[in-house]
């Protein structure tokens, strides 16, 4: 096992170095500068400007020798400058992060333990009253546009009930408060964001949990678990689901691994200082450093945890092995 | 069951909303900022909120007059604060400036000519990446006597009759950042990364207007609080929050529901604002909309290159054929305004005289025979057609901007009854601006805006030097590619003239020439907004880059 995991990880560092030499020249390859960006925008920037600021950058040296020295930079710890917001990108990104994870987190595990719970219900009785009902349910949140769903969450539970802050990530000015009273601040900023995304994902992970369920309640060492005599329970969490939990943990493990890019329209739509839309603008904008850091967490992630998956296969079924 | 209900439709019938006071104002903005070192920032956002905490020698204010700030008085020439002497056969200007004895910085500490002579240092640094320099490089050096340090006599390079316009020529506080460029001022880069506008943002003494920052998130809101020793009235609103809100489809959302009290001028556009004032005049909402127009102007460059474009009678006839004043009433429900040459109607320098400007108006008759003069002939399919061509253009503008497509879309209507085609070709505004336009890399039209301050010389968007070119490292916004002698020569003579009426006989004769030759098609003017609750008094929005911010410490929320 241990062998396995040592290899896979360093598959995943020579697939990072590899990606983010191609990311980098592809960014280079894109319009729009730093420097032009801010020729477009100041009619007063003279040619000598021009000159010296991209020297000063080192957009007049060649991809590969720009990215020789970013490489060179962040080995030594340090992630660089944010050209755009003018602060170290770890400043910038360390709390941004941290509060993506903790709406990616809360939504995928809102989303898991509804969206399990009622896909292996929908499964005991196919085509019964209440899969009917849960198959509705579900195809309008995969089908209901996260943006349109987070306006209308807006709307009624900020602007008509008033229960929820329209956007924000916590109340302006309650941070040093005590743990408790700022823990419960930002779980009241989260529970629109997270409705918001885990509406889309229940559905998701119901459909999944459904299909793999009937699949596996189909099967005959089911029938035979229950011809041993087995309590109804055991037979449906200890036999038939712990079977179907393979696609399941991949559908997982993809989800969590999309943090960045599947919390943007969210983000935006409830002004949470998260991550996502940090990235896209520092993609639009050129803004290198902040670009490839995300680039590199983002890959990171999506690699860990397809890894993790691939562990956690060999506890869901044992005929799995790593030899 | 039945009383939730009840209770639920209600709730969803009577949205309270509560009047701010002078606890707190929230103000919604939806552009991103950065950190706020006057000398490195750039963005709008940031230049919004830096006038809440950092003042000027002088600025423009809603009147579109130069006012004095930090500074007593503005030295002028007739007063005798101010002359022209010779250094080594070049005209120089020399001006006294004397900084106002109650400006102190957020902690106390008083502002001197240090700390403008330390900023001019950092600026011109080759170890700090200041976007433009020419502010801090037209001062040549600043002196002043240590008995009298708020005394300073500054050298300029050259004689320009604008030399005491320097409303972006902030101090910086030596007694703070003056150890952070010591100790870091020679690494590339190593003062802005420490500088504590980064590291400390919240330390009063870098500010020296009427708020100081006592909260910063970046990507989220900063938070202001009254400065103690502002040198001006004292502020009455005891907070104001500047909160980032990116979507602007949710701004309105936003105010309902009370998380912002108000909307920038950086926060609607229009046609959300038109929709929100109707709504708001229906339910009786507590918000005023507040509309002015602003020095932007909303323009169609057209390429001289291109061989049908390059007849002016083409051009001409392009105008001709577009009733500007039906589609500001149309798009715009007459909120902006016509516009007729680069120059905008709040600026001195603005002329309609028909001996000067021709206007164009809307005339199909007209721009029909323009196009038959040219030997642009209706085909059969109703297009014209020249030697075997089409009348036919790419007409480019950023995608997603929902007026600019609006307009595109009318515009290309209008032209097609006149039968020129017209294929419209939309950019993201990244490429559009990094690439499309700097290089010129355009056959036909492209619209877009430029933002001018009053009084300006047009050199970078009408100057012949001010062609993009690999040559000049595509510096400059001359987009047309547009070439006229006496517009260059006039150019280059106003800023060295201190008589006001040759000035504006100079600025009439560039409205005259760009009128002639239609380089570029005008549009309208656009406008600034903002939404303010109804109980906000002495908000005043400005129309131009120094923002209503500027006067904060008038607003007080009675």
């Amino acid at each position: 096992m241990l062998t396995y995991i040592l290899r896979r990880v360093l598959q995943t560092l020579v697939v990072i170095a590899l990606l983010s030499y191609v990311v980098f020249t592809l960014m280079a390859l894109m319009p729009g500068d730093p420097v032009e960006m801010m020729i477009a925008s100041n009619p007063k920037i003279t040619a000598e400007d021009i000159v010296r600021l991209r020297e000063f950058y080192g957009l007049d040296q060649p991809a590969w020798k720009r990215y020789a020295n970013w490489v060179g930079t962040i080995s030594q710890g340090d992630l660089g400058y944010s050209r755009t917001y003018r602060v170290p990108v770890m400043e910038l990104m360390g709390p941004r992060l941290l509060n993506t994870l903790i709406l990616s987190v809360c939504a995928l595990s809102f989303s898991l333990l509804v969206g399990i719970t009622l896909g292996v219900l929908s499964a005991l009785k196919p085509g019964g009253r209440l899969d009917s009902f849960f198959s509705v349910f579900s195809f309008a949140g995969i089908s209901i546009p996260s943006f349109w769903l987070g306006i209308m969450l807006i709307i009624v539970f900020s602007v008509k009930l008033g229960w929820f802050p329209a956007g924000g990530t916590q109340t302006i000015g309650m941070e040093g408060a005590s743990w408790y009273r700022e823990f419960f601040d930002r779980g009241w900023y989260l529970v629109l964001p997270v409705m918001s995304l885990s509406i889309q994902q229940i559905g998701t992970f119901m459909r999944y949990a459904r299909s793999a369920m009937m699949e596996v309640l189909r099967l005959d060492f089911i029938r035979t678990a229950k011809a041993k005599g087995l309590s109804r329970g055991r037979v449906l969490w200890k036999h038939a689901f712990r079977n179907a939990l393979i696609p399941l943990i991949t559908i997982a493990a993809l989800s969590l691994s999309n943090v960045f890019s599947g919390a943007i329209l969210t983000e935006t739509v409830f002004s949470y200082q998260g991550v996502g839309k940090l990235v896209y603008d520092s993609i639009i904008a050129n803004d290198f450093n902040v670009a490839m850091v995300s680039f590199i967490i983002s890959v990171s992630m999506v690699l860990m945890m397809n890894l993790v998956a691939d562990i956690l296969y060999g506890f869901a079924d044992p005929r799995i092995s790593y030899s | 069951m039945k009383y939730l209900w009840t209770c639920l439709a209600m709730s969803l019938a009577l949205p309270a909303f509560a009047a701010p006071d002078n606890s707190e104002l929230k103000i919604g903005i939806s552009q991103e900022f950065e950190n706020m070192n006057p000398l490195i920032m750039s963005m709008m956002a940031t230049t919004y909120m830096s006038r809440l905490v950092g003042r000027a020698l002088v600025t423009l204010d809603a009147d579109n007059r130069w006012v004095p700030q930090l500074a007593k008085d503005i030295p002028s020439l007739e007063k005798g604060t101010a002359k022209i002497v010779e250094a080594g056969g070049k005209k120089k200007i020399v001006a006294h400036w004397e900084i106002l004895d109650k400006a102190n910085w957020g902690d106390g500490t008083p502002m001197t000519c240090a700390d403008f002579a330390f900023a001019r240092e950092v600026a011109l640094s080759p170890t700090v990446s200041v976007g433009e320099r020419e502010t801090f490089g037209l001062v040549e050096k600043i002196d002043w006597d240590p008995k009298t340090p708020k005394k300073c006599t500054f050298t300029y390079e050259k004689a320009r009759w604008d030399f005491y316009q320097l409303p972006q020529f902030y101090p910086l506080p030596k007694h703070v950042e003056g150890p952070v460029f010591e100790k870091y001022g020679k690494q590339k880069e190593g003062y802005e990364k420490n500088s504590n506008y980064v590291k400390a943002p919240t330390t009063p003494g870098l500010y020296n207007g009427p708020y100081v920052i006592s909260e910063v998130k970046l990507g989220d809101h900063v938070t202001f609080t009254p400065n103690a020793h502002f040198y001006g009235e004292k502020a009455k609103i005891r907070k104001i929050i500047v909160k980032l809100i990116s979507n602007t489809g949710t701004m309105e959302a936003n105010l309902r529901s009370g998380t912002i009290d108000m909307v920038s001028s950086l926060g609607l556009a229009l046609d959300q604002a038109i929709a929100f004032e109707k709504k708001a005049k229906a339910e009786a909402l507590p918000f005023t909309v507040l509309y002015t127009p602003s020095s932007t102007y909303e323009h169609i460059d057209i390429n001289l290159d291109t061989p049908a474009l390059k007849d002016v009678r083409v051009r001409k006839a392009l105008l001709h054929g577009i009733n500007r004043e039906d589609l500001v009433k149309a798009l715009f429900e007459g909120r902006q305004s016509a516009a007729y040459h680069f120059i905008s109607p709040k600026d001195p320098w603005y002329t309609t005289d028909p001996g000067y400007v021709t206007t164009y108006r809307y005339s199909k008759r007209l721009a029909q025979k323009l196009l038959d003069e040219a030997g642009w002939k209706v085909g059969p399919d109703g297009y014209r057609v020249k030697d075997g061509k089409r009348l036919s253009f790419v007409f480019m503008t950023t995608s997603g901007n929902k007026t600019r497509e609006l307009v595109q879309t009318y515009l290309q209507e209008q032209w097609k009854q006149l039968g020129i085609e017209v294929l419209i070709k939309n950019e993201p505004a990244k490429v559009f601006f990094g690439e499309t336009t700097r290089k010129r890399k355009f056959a036909g039209l492209v619209m877009f805006a430029w933002v001018s301050a009053p009084e300006s010389n047009p050199r970078s968007t009408l100057s012949s030097k001010s062609i993009p070119s690999s040559k000049n490292g595509w510096a400059g916004q001359n987009i047309s590619g547009w070439v006229n002698p006496e517009v260059d020569q006039a150019i280059e003579a106003i800023d060295l003239e201190f008589d006001a009426k040759k000035r504006l006989q100079y600025a009439h004769e560039l409205q005259k020439h760009y009128t002639a030759d239609v380089p570029v098609l005008p549009m309208f003017y656009r406008s600034d907004i903002s939404v303010i609750p109804k109980n906000l008094k002495n908000y005043r929005m400005t129309g131009h880059q120094f923002a209503e911010t500027n006067e904060a410490e008038k607003w007080t929320l009675e």
